[in-house]
């Protein structure tokens, strides 16, 4: 354990000076973000301009909601954006041999030779939004809160790297798989509305199948009316639990079957 | 002088079977974005459930709902990865190889994306565009198709696809001064994501926003061929939006030409 600490602190090391050379790159994508957050506020504006309450959810709830589900997305994507590029190109190019023959863990050597800065650009926003929304709605936080909103958050960011582990283990089979990555990974941008907008189908699926609705809707409603922790807190907990060892189960399989795409 | 058709025709095929080759991929990212269509549709349901007006800000539930699969589909139709694989050939070198070769590097890479597209209109477009067609027919009643205007929107589409090649191309290029193209792709996406309409409806936004986004080339990317479907453009209007594409097209296949001739001459490749 204690290496791997140690690893981390020297992968860490390299990725700062790369971002040194890049600096400019870091900024623009920084800045990028920060223009898709300002569009989707703008949305959800524009439609609260027509319409008084989304079918019984007012502007600042939804505005909660939108903020929290940055916190567990900005959490994951700083730790683990290399399964992005596992899926893009790295098995494509014939560049997963390397971890393969090194003396650690390939799961665990992938996830920690990368981590985002932009991330932090996430939760910062998610951050501000949380806590204007929170203070508008004259919400109260106490002890055990605080709590469940440190472990909805971890737990949450679980969610996004287990779907991450098992879409970026299906390029080990069929070598790109990161469109398919994309499509899934994006679908957690659904669970910044209320489920109970959606039919069952959808609800269905946001729920257990790809369930993002656990990173964001359901622990934010929690927050907001305090009805079910049970469900709402503690399903996040067992549900990412479950899904990490299926990903991982999927990761282990595609290892077995993976040939290298050598060229 | 050599047909092109019959020079760049093997591409088209290499194209066709690269599309067919990571056919899962595909066919993956399709039935998300017809997941994706479906949630917006429950979201503006919702919308439409909580509001007293039956329509929102000029459109109806019929009109978003095909508003929605249309935008989608046109996104998907126009789509190019001309930037990324210039970009990424720029950055390891390999565009060396390019040079040396006794072709167009725009062409190539443009027949090589027909066979992609081939592909997806036969997968993905005529069953999307049946399905639409269906929708409308049992929404409103009675057979809204109008052949005449579903030319035009091909042809609008076909012109939304060039400009989308050769601005994205001409962003490409743009990887020959700065080396590294991540943060600035990003960039890119986020303000086309939003000027092109693709996030909000331009017909949403304040009105001297909405004149200035349609004269800008990039309400020509997607906002026009849906709008030309939806019967919103009509006569003179029609006319004119599609003379604009037609305008834009060429100012970036020259803005392409320009930059290539520019950066040919200080070429610094990479790590090469």
């Amino acid at each position: 354990m204690k290496r791997i600490f140690k690893l981390y602190g020297t992968f860490v090391a390299q990725h700062c000076k790369r971002l040194m050379e890049y600096r400019i790159d870091f900024l623009t994508g920084a800045f990028s973000f920060l223009i898709n957050q300002v569009i989707n506020i703008l949305f959800i504006s524009i439609i609260f301009s027509q319409i008084p309450d989304l079918q019984g959810w007012n502007y600042q709830q939804i505005i909660f909601i939108y903020g929290f589900s940055l916190l567990p997305k900005g959490l994951d994507h700083f730790c683990t954006d290399n399964l992005w590029k596992v899926s893009y190109f790295i098995v494509r190019r014939g560049d997963f041999d390397k971890y393969l023959t090194r003396p650690i863990n390939p799961l665990l050597h992938v996830i920690i030779e990368d981590f985002q800065f932009d991330a932090l650009g996430e939760f910062i926003v998610g951050i501000y939004l949380v806590t204007s929304a929170s203070i508008k709605l004259g919400l109260s936080f106490g002890v055990v809160d605080i709590l469940f909103l440190i472990v909805a958050v971890i737990f949450g960011a679980l969610i996004f790297t287990s779907i991450k582990i098992a879409f970026a283990a299906l390029a080990l089979w069929i070598k790109r798989s990161g469109s398919i990555l994309h499509m899934f990974y994006m679908s957690s941008d659904f669970a910044r509305y209320p489920v109970t907008i959606y039919n069952n189908v959808i609800k269905t699926i946001i729920t257990y199948i790809i369930p993002f609705a656990f990173t964001a809707f359901y622990p934010a409603n929690y927050f907001l009316t305090g009805a079910n922790p049970l469900f709402n807190i503690g399903g996040v907990v067992v549900i990412s639990v479950i899904l990490l060892g299926i990903s991982i189960c999927i990761w282990n399989k595609g290892l077995g079957a993976y040939e290298s795409a050598g060229s | 002088m050599k047909n092109p058709f019959k020079t760049y025709s093997a591409f088209t095929k290499a194209g066709i079977q690269d599309a067919i080759a990571y056919r899962a991929n595909f066919l993956g990212f399709f039935i998300g974005e017809i997941f994706y269509c479906f949630v917006m549709f429950f979201i503006w349901k919702a919308v439409f459930n909580s509001s007293n007006s039956p329509t929102f800000m000029g459109f109806s539930m019929i009109d978003m709902t095909l508003y929605l699969f249309l935008t989608n589909i046109t996104v998907f139709l126009t789509d190019t990865d001309s930037s990324y694989a210039i970009g990424e050939e720029i950055r390891d070198g390999s565009i060396s190889m390019r040079l040396i070769k006794p072709i167009k590097i725009d062409l190539s890479l443009l027949f090589f994306e027909l066979g992609n597209k081939i592909i997806i209109i036969s997968m993905v477009f005529i069953p999307i565009i049946l399905g639409i067609e269906t929708y409308r027919t049992i929404a409103t009643g009675g057979i809204a198709f109008d052949i005449v205007q579903f030319l035009f929107f091909i042809l609008s589409i076909v012109l939304s696809y060039l400009l989308s090649f050769y601005l994205n191309l001409a962003f490409g290029y743009l990887a020959f001064f700065l080396m590294n193209l991540w943060g600035f792709n990003m960039l890119k996406g986020a303000i086309l994501r939003f000027l092109s309409g693709g996030a909000i409806p331009i017909a949403f936004l304040p009105i001297w926003l909405q004149g200035t986004l349609k004269i800008m080339p990039f309400a020509s990317l997607n906002y026009t061929p849906v709008m030309i479907y939806m019967g919103k453009y009509t006569g003179t209007d029609l006319i004119y939006y599609i003379g604009l594409q037609f305008v834009w097209v060429i100012a970036f296949i020259l803005l392409c030409k320009f930059i290539w001739h520019l950066a040919a001459k200080h070429l610094c490749v990479q790590g090469g």
